[in-house]
């Protein structure tokens, strides 16, 4: 399904999502985590590359994410895998801050897969 | 000096992250991992759940593919069931006879489910460990009408809700007065045994088996609080436990479960135990304890495995677990006390929760949860912070825990 080029996909509120906190959203049938890192928000997918866990449940330790079942973590910036047992980087999404509104810089990349 | 030889024993997730953690720590030791199964290291957790509703292969579930044990050098072995341990000598031998020298000796042997007695061998009792029982247990359901499971543990209910997913009729037989009495507190355990209930499985708390007969190609059970059930086929899911003869055999120092300090070392030099089959100190137990979950076998087997490579490091954690049944998730952190001084339900009203354990000075012991996976990553960090916490704010469901952990990280 197309996202289509110009419409805004919104994430969250920036208000609803305070430093150092994670959150899930579901936009177009996919779910994505959204992080606040010092005040910089970041987003992810939310299924764990790894295994049946859902990092919105994890636990956000400066820019790392921790699966809440496994223990792997990602880099939120980057997708970099940082412990294991993950070993591949999670899909990340660039995201801007309109109008107290995080949403997804480019919803083209949702499609992009 | 020559490279340092490390043997790993046991190719569960113990094993295969001590055989990782021993590369990284040391790129230049020869390491072996001996399996016991014919089969790389698997995802075990799969046998109670994907393995019997989808009929996946635990072969398509492998920790790592084999090219990973390439690269990483590690000497996987599998079938490679040990038969004695020398520690005099400092060898292993295999079954067929082939002998490893080893400077350090990793023991992750597991363990294995406890037995029913009086069973008639005719009768179609099953055991669940390995990844042989899971098939089989998937063939025969596939074929039964109606199958009784002995154990309302994890892997017992976990089997209940598989078998209710492939429309079986299940009963489930407990000795103990609830359901998962050895990992949940009283209003998580009744959850889900309303969550079983709901989904057409039969639940008999209290019920004391005194037989298990074969009978008109199935089996009849007889309890002495029950009558007589009968069944297709019968799962016996009642506990497992530490698989350490090669210890015993070898002079360790073995207490339901292999003695070991908090850098995994037994009582016998050079030789190391990790997993399930370790007895350890913890920081949040008095005393030394055995664990049985997932999280643990990898972590505690990644720290045994960096020390047997030299490294100096220690293990402590607070333990979690998970547990999938139906669409719904378990899950727990901490270890159960058995008289906390408070018990604290936060009820969402959406049919999940959250229930915390505390002691007299209002510090978190425990928490278990539905459907709650973040509350328990908080509970977690509260547990390993020890500090006193306001009850109302851990009840109130308007304050996310994880906000809860890191002020109380912060403060």
């Amino acid at each position: 399904m197309s996202t289509g080029g110009t419409d805004t996909v919104v994430l969250a509120r920036a208000d609803d999502l305070p430093e150092g906190e994670v959150l899930r959203a579901v936009v177009n049938g996919k779910a994505i985590a959204v992080y606040n890192v010092g005040g910089t928000f970041y987003a992810s997918d939310d299924v764990c590359n790894h295994g049946q866990a859902s990092l919105s449940e994890g636990y956000l330790d400066g820019e790392e994410i921790e699966c809440p079942l496994h223990g792997g973590r990602f880099n939120v910036r980057t997708g970099a895998p940082c412990a294991p047992p993950v070993t591949r980087p999670i899909k990340t999404y660039r995201v801007a801050l309109r109008d107290g509104l995080v949403v997804l810089a480019d919803p083209a990349e949702l499609d992009a897969s | 000096m020559s490279a340092r030889r490390i043997v790993i024993v046991g190719g569960g997730v113990a094993g295969y992250g001590a055989a990782m953690a021993a590369r990284e720590t040391d790129p230049d030791a020869q390491l072996w991992l001996l399996c016991a199964e014919d089969a790389l290291p698997y995802d075990r957790t799969t046998l109670s759940k994907q393995v019997l509703t989808e009929g996946i292969s635990p072969q398509e579930r492998l920790l790592a593919p084999a090219e990973a044990f390439r690269t990483a050098r590690v000497d996987v072995r599998t079938g490679a069931r040990v038969a004695a341990l020398e520690s005099a000598a400092r060898t292993v031998v295999t079954e067929d006879g082939t002998r490893y020298a080893y400077d350090a000796l990793v023991l992750a042997t597991g363990a294995r489910p406890r037995t029913l007695s009086a069973v008639d061998p005719q009768a179609p009792v099953h055991y669940l460990r390995w990844a042989p029982d899971a098939l089989e247990l998937r063939r025969r359901l596939l074929g039964a009408r109606r199958l009784a499971v002995v154990g309302a543990g994890l892997i017992g209910l976990e089997v209940a809700a598989a078998a209710r997913a492939l429309e079986r009729e299940v009963d489930v037989l407990e000795a103990a007065p609830q359901v998962l009495a050895r990992c949940c507190d009283g209003a998580s355990a009744a959850a889900i045994e309303r969550l079983h209930r709901a989904r057409g499985a039969r639940i008999h708390p209290g019920c004391r088996i005194e037989r298990i007969e074969a009978h008109a190609g199935g089996a009849r059970i007889v309890t002495a609080t029950h009558g007589a059930l009968e069944a297709d086929l019968v799962l016996v899911a009642i506990g497992i436990a530490p698989d350490t003869a090669l210890a015993e055999a070898a002079g360790l120092a073995v207490q339901d479960g292999i003695l070991v300090d908090a850098r995994g070392r037994t009582s016998a030099d050079g030789i190391y135990a990790a997993g399930d089959v370790a007895r350890l100190p913890l920081g949040v137990a008095p005393e030394p304890v055995r664990l049985e979950n997932w999280r643990h076998a990898q972590d505690h087997g990644r720290a045994v495995g960096a020390a047997a490579a030299g490294a100096e490091r220690t293990y402590d954690s607070v333990p979690i677990y998970w547990s999938d049944q139906y669409d719904h998730r378990l899950q727990g952190a901490g270890l159960l006390p058995r008289a906390p001084a408070r018990t604290l339900v936060r009820d969402y009203g959406d049919g999940t929760h959250a229930t915390f354990l505390l002691d007299a000075d209002a510090r978190l012991l425990a928490a278990i949860a539905l459907d709650r996976g973040q509350d328990i990553m908080g509970a977690r960090r509260l547990i390993a912070a020890r500090a006193p916490l306001d009850p109302a704010a851990l009840a109130d469901p308007a304050q996310p825990l994880m906000r809860l952990a890191k002020q109380a990280a912060s403060s």
